[in-house]
């Protein structure tokens, strides 16, 4: 739906908020600590009457005091962990509520209790104040609640008209495959969105697979809608397009319950803010009574310092070379020097071919023209191997695919590509080596985990993306790629990694940092490259890399149509965004015939 | 490949059309190797063959567009076969129907014993009905003693029942097996399109989990493929009964892999989610022809015959992975070049009504 010229107006808010806000101490709501137990007296807006802000004038009298779903005191234990520690939350009829919390805060668990997959241990569901039991996904989808997932739950085989009416009942006896497409489109029209509703869902981009979950939801009803992640791997014009369409959802009156890590975009949409902590609730607020710094607080429970850091330092010679490299069809003419002990940030929307370029630089999809030096002499890089050879590490975007071997533990992801150095002269594994040097990556990136031995699969996202970073270390690279390394882990981890980074970069290392999350990507890099369409759009040093520069070379070439500053016009840049949106649309076009 | 190709015919569709191709490229080269290669006689005879198999395939496809498989087949058809058979043997006067019936039912219940064990006890397909096809063949065994039942025993009625003509045209008959198994193919391409069970066996194949959580009744859904599989395979057995008549412990051994290979050559992805009877009866069409071609070709050993239907198969999957893969690609690109104009056009009507 990214690029197919729908007229996205909505104003990217996220331009106007720095990320120094987070640093700024304001008063740590309170309600958490004055409230016997629970929120329950908060969320349904009973005990502050006074601070509640009408965010949506069509929602009003819509029965805020009759919240559509309604959890109280829900507990849920999974062996000796208390996954939900007596935890109450109310969603009302046209909300968007945002869940916030560290990984392993309990947001998962919370979801799957509401959706069926598990069943609380303790505690009551009740929608419209009755009280229900949710034990199955069909109770759930009879009771009008539905989830959208980071990672879309589609059925790549069948058409996106199937997709959508897949999950219905009583819909006669018989296929209606005319009838089903037309109402299909008529669904998505109602998100004023067009898709073509006969194609095959695995042809899809992962924004417009949401778009079709969506409209999956609501052609089913749905009152309350569960957000889990949806953003995470949306470049910032889909996350916008997405958002226009809650919106829309909300001005008909679903309940939306959002979750994302990034915190910008929680405050751009959310009308009320919920954090939980180790499996409890810690406040519910209204967004414009929280600040990022407090809800960070409240998240963390302990003070962050720094959200990014950076410290000051020399880069030293061009390490890496990359001179008009190609690759047909997907990305072109991108050239660069990357110097010791230098950030380079790429930037773009996704899809704008940064992770192509990786991937071509670590040989696993080779370019096919252009030149490559490293330390001043040309090399060729057609597989992983060579590029390991040369000293060029890659970490991927897709831990969980791409990243780790799962069953496998820590020590054995962290030596799998420098097994060759972990040999006996008989050829076998020498554990205790193996074992060693996962240890001290373990120490080194405060991996936590109960030992060197514990499988992958059973870490939280952050202490997976310390171990594939490990793996790549254990590589000793001159070069490190990294591609989305804090995508999907929580602010704890998400800070660590950002120190590691800083730590590499001043021991010398060269570090590409392909970041979908803006502010990520302009405080950690050095110098900023941003890539549109296959195309590299511009290289901006740190101190020119504003939001509204990388964002608008990312969107296209319109760096001064989009006025410059915190206070954006708004109109205007809507206005910006609208004629972007169809240039792309022709863009895709030209690229289209090329082919 | 012209884009206006593409926007008429699905790259599935596209894939039927090669097989019928390459299926005719072998009669005819088969018809130049083997004297009276189209004699009615012959082409009967492989008709009738063709006729089980296809029976058989259309179950299997049901089982693999749920990302499972059912090994255990060949020994439902011979179970099958034998019992109703024996029972054939020594009760006089049966309707053929209530025959036919109780072949459907004992296949039925060897058919849920499969769905039970991978649906609801969540062993592997693969593993389950590797088990069953040994135990299944087993149980025969052991029931029969190791006897054989031999046509000289069975009913008339029964003998009379393979040359039993629908229509004939010129020598070349419309056998009833061959009218029966076409009815089940298409009855089953029916269930695929236009039954919501059919539609969600391509989910559950397609994307198990996220079946689970849009509600579907996969469990349920995944037993009645295998219940049907079962049921078909019975149906089989009872048309191997009537082909054949004498029935030993090994009928039908094997035939498991021949309906596998006809199922995949035919583009049922083994990994679930796509494929059609269409391509099913294809395949058959095509496994079946090389089958019986090789046998009578002379000069072709057993060996060198198992050698080229292995070969075929990995050819078939081969280039499954990567022509088709070519042509979705293609397929979706002019799709989505087509939308995106429409949408441009859109876009620029509104631009100039907004301008004026």
């Amino acid at each position: 739906m990214g690029e197919r010229g729908i007229g996205c107006v909505l104003v990217p808010t996220v331009l106007s908020w720095r990320p120094s806000e987070i640093n700024t101490t304001d008063r740590v709501p309170t309600a958490g600590s004055w409230l016997p137990g629970f929120g329950t007296g908060d969320a349904n807006g009973m005990i502050q009457p006074a601070t509640e802000r009408r965010l949506d004038d069509e929602v009003v009298a819509t029965g805020e005091e009759f919240p559509v779903l309604k959890m109280e005191h829900v507990s849920k234990q999974f062996g000796a962990t208390l996954a939900l520690d007596d935890v109450s939350l109310a969603l009302r009829r046209g909300e968007i509520h945002a869940l916030l919390g560290e990984n392993g805060a309990g947001k998962s668990t919370l979801i799957k209790i509401m959706t069926g997959i598990q069943t609380q241990d303790s505690g009551e569901i009740r929608i419209d104040g009755k009280p229900v039991r949710v034990t199955s996904s069909q109770d759930a989808q009879r009771l009008g609640v539905a989830a959208i997932y980071q990672e879309p739950m589609i059925f790549p085989d069948l058409s996106v008209a199937e997709n959508i009416f897949i999950g219905h009942r009583n819909r006669g006896k018989l296929v209606d495959r005319r009838g089903m497409e037309r109402e299909a489109a008529e669904v998505l029209a109602r998100l004023d969105v067009t898709l073509d509703v006969g194609e095959p869902a695995r042809g899809l981009t992962l924004a417009e697979q949401q778009t079709v979950e969506i409209a999956k939801a609501i052609s089913l009803d749905v009152r309350v809608l569960i957000m889990d992640e949806p953003t995470a791997s949306l470049s910032a014009h889909e996350v916008q397009q997405l958002f226009r369409i809650v919106h829309t959802l909300r001005q008909q009156g679903v309940a939306i319950l959002f979750i994302s890590h990034r915190m910008e975009e929680v405050f751009e949409i959310a009308d009320r803010v919920t954090i939980l902590r180790d499996g409890r609730w810690i406040s519910t607020t209204p967004r414009a009574e929280l600040t990022p710094g407090s809800a960070i607080r409240q998240m963390v429970g302990r003070e962050v310092q720094e959200l990014f850091r950076r410290s000051r330092r020399e880069p030293g010679a061009v390490l890496l070379a990359v001179r008009g490299l190609c690759r047909e069809g997907v990305f072109q003419d991108v050239s660069f020097d990357l110097r010791a002990g230098e950030v380079l940030g790429f930037a773009g929307l996704v899809g704008a071919g940064r992770t192509d370029m990786a991937l071509a630089l670590f040989g696993i999809s080779p370019a096919d023209a252009g030149e490559i030096e490293l330390e001043g002499s040309r090399v060729t890089i057609t597989n992983p191997r060579d590029a390991m050879a040369l000293g060029i590490a890659y970490s991927t975007e897709d831990r969980r695919q791409l990243g780790l071997v799962m069953p496998l533990s820590i020590a054995a992801n962290i030596s799998l590509p420098s097994l060759p150095r972990f040999l006996s002269p008989s050829g076998m594994v020498r554990r205790a080596e193996e074992r060693d040097a996962a240890e001290a990556f373990r120490e080194r990136l405060s991996i936590r985990a109960p030992s060197v031995e514990t499988p992958t699969s059973s870490l939280s996202g952050g202490n997976q993306q310390k171990v594939v970073i490990s793996k790549w270390l254990e590589t000793n690279p001159k070069v490190l790629i990294l591609d989305e390394p804090t995508r999907g882990i929580d602010v704890g981890a998400k800070v660590e990694v950002h120190q590691l980074i800083d730590d590499l970069a001043a021991r010398g290392m060269a570090i590409i940092l392909i970041s979908s999350d803006l502010p990520e990507v302009l405080a950690m890099s050095d110098r900023v490259l941003v890539m549109r369409e296959g195309r590299q759009m511009a290289i901006f040093d740190h101190h020119e890399a504003t939001q509204e520069r990388v964002l608008s070379a990312a969107m296209g070439q319109f760096g001064d149509i989009l006025p410059e500053g915190d206070g954006i016009d708004r109109i205007a840049a809507a206005e910006a965004i609208t004629a972007i949106d169809r240039l792309v649309a022709g863009g895709r076009l030209v690229d289209g015939e090329r082919q | 490949m012209s884009d206006a190709i593409l926007r008429r015919v699905r790259p599935e569709q596209f894939r039927e059309f090669i097989l019928l191709f390459v299926t005719v490229g072998l009669l005819l080269f088969f018809a130049s190797q083997i004297p009276n290669y189209f004699d009615p006689r012959s082409v009967n005879r492989l008709t009738t063959g063709l006729a089980i198999t296809l029976v058989v395939a259309v179950g299997q496809v049901l089982v693999v567009l749920t990302r499972n498989i059912d090994l255990s087949v060949s020994s439902m058809v011979g179970l099958t076969a034998y019992v109703v058979g024996t029972i054939l043997t020594r009760v006089e006067g049966m309707h053929p129907l209530v025959a036919a019936a109780l072949a459907m039912a004992i296949g039925l219940a060897l058919g849920a014993i499969n769905g039970l064990i991978v649906a609801y006890g969540k062993v592997p397909a693969i593993i389950a009905t590797l088990g069953t096809l040994a135990l299944y063949r087993v149980v025969l065994v052991e029931f029969s003693g190791a006897k054989t039942v031999t046509t000289a025993d069975l009913p008339d009625w029964l003998n009379d029942v393979p040359s039993a003509t629908l229509a004939s045209a010129g020598g070349y008959d419309l056998r009833l097996m061959v009218g029966i198994a076409l009815l089940v193919a298409i009855l089953g391409q029916l269930t695929l399109r236009y039954l919501p069970f059919g539609r969600r066996l391509y989910a559950i194949g397609s994307n198990p989990e996220a079946a689970r959580t849009a509600g579907l009744p996969v469990q349920r859904d995944v037993f009645t493929a295998f219940a049907l599989s079962g049921t078909l395979s019975g149906l089989a057995g009872f048309m191997f009964l009537v082909r054949f008549g004498n029935i030993t412990v090994t009928a039908a051994q094997g035939l498991e892999l021949q309906v596998v290979a006809a199922v995949v050559v035919g583009g049922v992805n083994i990994f679930g989610g796509s494929g059609s009877m269409v391509g099913a009866l294809l395949g058959v069409l095509m496994i079946e022809t090389l089958q019986q071609s090789l046998l009578r070709w002379a000069g072709i050993s057993e060996f060198v015959k198992d050698a080229i239907l292995g070969l075929l198969i990995l050819v078939a999957v081969t280039a499954d992975t990567i022509i088709l893969g070519r042509l979705r690609e293609m397929w979706v690109r002019v799709r989505r070049r087509d939308h995106a104009r429409a949408q441009v056009a859109i876009a620029d009507e509104g631009g100039v009504a907004h301008g004026a």
